[in-house]
């Protein structure tokens, strides 16, 4: 029969649920992860490349040109700040790339310890 | 997951940003004559309600893109990799192999998994960041449709507990399937702006699709009925090409009809809706001039297809025509091809796109049903489809009751 949540009628039945969470298309499960928030992570750079796309033409419309974003000269405080801000992003998304890491994998036992 | 309003306290405020952003962008802002409980902060964009957030809106057109993407390019270097690879353990091009070989051959080539993973998961993404704004607004989206649930121009009715457990499946991975969850039809109208690769925003498909179908010899059309209407999007342009004929649409989604009732009413379509089975629609024999459907079969079991054209030829009076677009109709003809790769396309499709019901649709000979009931039997124009895909071009048949 239809369920309902709390007072509201929902028209909904139960559903036969899809098993797509099982399945690895990479050999790896965890590649296929990695992969699929690689995919997010395109859309978030897109998400918000186009909220600054608006952004400068809302800007345009009150003078600020994008000739003039491009010109922008930062003061040395904006300087010093923003590159402790990109060495903090470089050092999230990169930092991985420096572990030495080992042959273990999640079956190995104690021994080598 | 998406905090942008709270509708009762903030709609001022998103009225005024909707019209600051349709002055830059050419779209409407929202729209004050509209019934108090729709929701649209960000206005429309012609048919087509904007999604309520940026980032949303950005969201999805960007998966839309990758989509493009991987169906294009992606897919035929996925189709050229497979052939090397194929070659080089001596298949001949042309040459069938068992499903299980295809598997066997291909399991190693790093840009079908790719492709398949990318398919797979960018819809997945899509159908989360959906399912995710509207849940997240669950009281206000639900006080949206109960609003328009009563209004007009055009009737709804729901019949809930008549859901066969054939349709209860989340094909195309859809979260809750057609029946199961609440936001159904907005998640499958907003999901299927990607299927479509952003070529129907403003149901342009469907709108070909309803100038193709046609008409009876004597020219009478007095009741349209259109099996499986999913959010109404056909139905809908059936209505506007038949403004005069009473235009009902069908779906055992009760959320999908709600959805697409409440979208009709938005748009001032009086176009009704029933949640009904198509192979029990429950109206009177002889009752409609046209019945039509679009891609309901491939999404039904075997015995359900025969039995839609058995109800499709008892409803329709004698000279009505009955027009079913679908993919390819003949059988054994959905992608093409015996290739280790297209076997392997079409299972991860059935399998992992959960399209529950393709085997079944594949061994349906629609013409030959429509024989069998009683129907003459000729080649339709082309529908639309071949627009969307090359592949189905011509596949599309229609029925003419015999007087």
């Amino acid at each position: 029969m239809a369920e309902t949540k709390g007072k509201r009628q929902e028209y909904t039945t139960d559903f036969i649920k899809a098993d797509i969470g099982n399945v690895s298309f990479l050999g790896n499960v965890h590649i296929d992860n990695i992969m699929t928030a690689l995919i997010a992570m395109g859309a978030e750079i897109w998400t918000d490349r186009r909220r600054i796309r608006v952004l400068e033409s809302l800007l345009e419309k009150k003078g600020v040109t994008r000739d003039m974003v491009e010109q922008y000269v930062p003061t040395a405080e904006e300087e010093a700040t923003w590159k402790k801000e990109r060495e903090v992003l470089v050092d999230r998304m990169y930092g991985q790339f420096a572990r030495q890491g080992s042959e273990f994998n999640i079956s190995s036992d104690w021994k080598n310890k | 997951m998406s905090n942008h309003f709270n509708r009762r306290s903030v709609m001022g405020g998103a009225a005024g940003l909707a019209g600051a952003i349709a002055s830059i962008s050419g779209t409407s802002p929202s729209n004050a004559k509209l019934p108090t409980n729709d929701i649209e902060p960000r206005g429309k964009t012609g048919k087509l309600e904007r999604l309520p957030t940026l980032d949303l809106e950005a969201n999805e057109e960007f998966l839309t893109s990758l989509r493009v993407f991987i169906n294009g390019e992606l897919t035929q270097a996925a189709a050229k990799s497979a052939a090397a690879t194929a070659s080089a353990k001596g298949i001949k091009p042309g040459q069938d192999v068992p499903l299980a070989e295809a598997f066997e051959i291909l399991k190693s080539d790093p840009i079908v998994a790719m492709r398949n993973h990318s398919w797979q998961h960018l819809q997945m993404l899509m159908w989360d960041n959906l399912k995710r704004e509207f849940h997240g607004n669950y009281d206000a989206y639900m006080a949206e449709m109960e609003a328009a649930d009563k209004a007009g121009p055009g009737k709804l009715e729901l019949n809930p507990g008549i859901e066969p457990a054939y349709t209860k499946h989340e094909i195309h991975m859809q979260p809750g399937g057609y029946t199961g969850d609440p936001f159904a039809g907005h998640i499958y109208h907003y999901g299927t702006n990607n299927f479509y690769n952003g070529g129907n925003y403003q149901d342009e498909l469907h709108m070909k699709m309803a100038s193709a179908v046609p008409v009876p010899k004597d020219g009478k059309v007095l009741r349209i009925l259109d099996q499986g209407c999913s959010c109404g999007q056909l139905t809908v342009a059936l209505k506007q090409r038949f403004p005069d004929a009473e235009v009902w649409g069908i779906d055992i989604g009760a959320p999908m009809v709600r959805y697409a009732h409440m979208r009709a009413v938005d748009m001032g379509v009086g176009a009704n809706f029933r949640h009904a089975l198509a192979e029990d629609s429950k109206f009177p024999d002889g009752h409609f001039d046209i019945v039509t459907s679009y891609i309901l079969h491939h999404e039904v079991t075997l015995e359900a297809s025969q039995k839609i054209v058995a109800e499709s030829h008892r409803v329709l009076r004698p000279g009505g025509v009955y027009y079913p677009i679908d993919f390819n109709t003949n059988g054994k003809k959905l992608l093409g091809g015996a290739s280790p790769y297209a076997k392997v396309r079409e299972w991860m499709t059935y399998r992992w796109n959960h399209e529950r019901w393709l085997m079944d649709y594949q061994a349906f000979d629609q013409a030959a049903e429509m024989t069998k009931v009683g129907f003459d039997v000729i080649n339709g124009p082309t529908s639309g489809m071949d627009s969307f895909n090359a592949a189905y071009a011509g596949s599309n048949f229609v029925g003419i009751k015999k007087a």
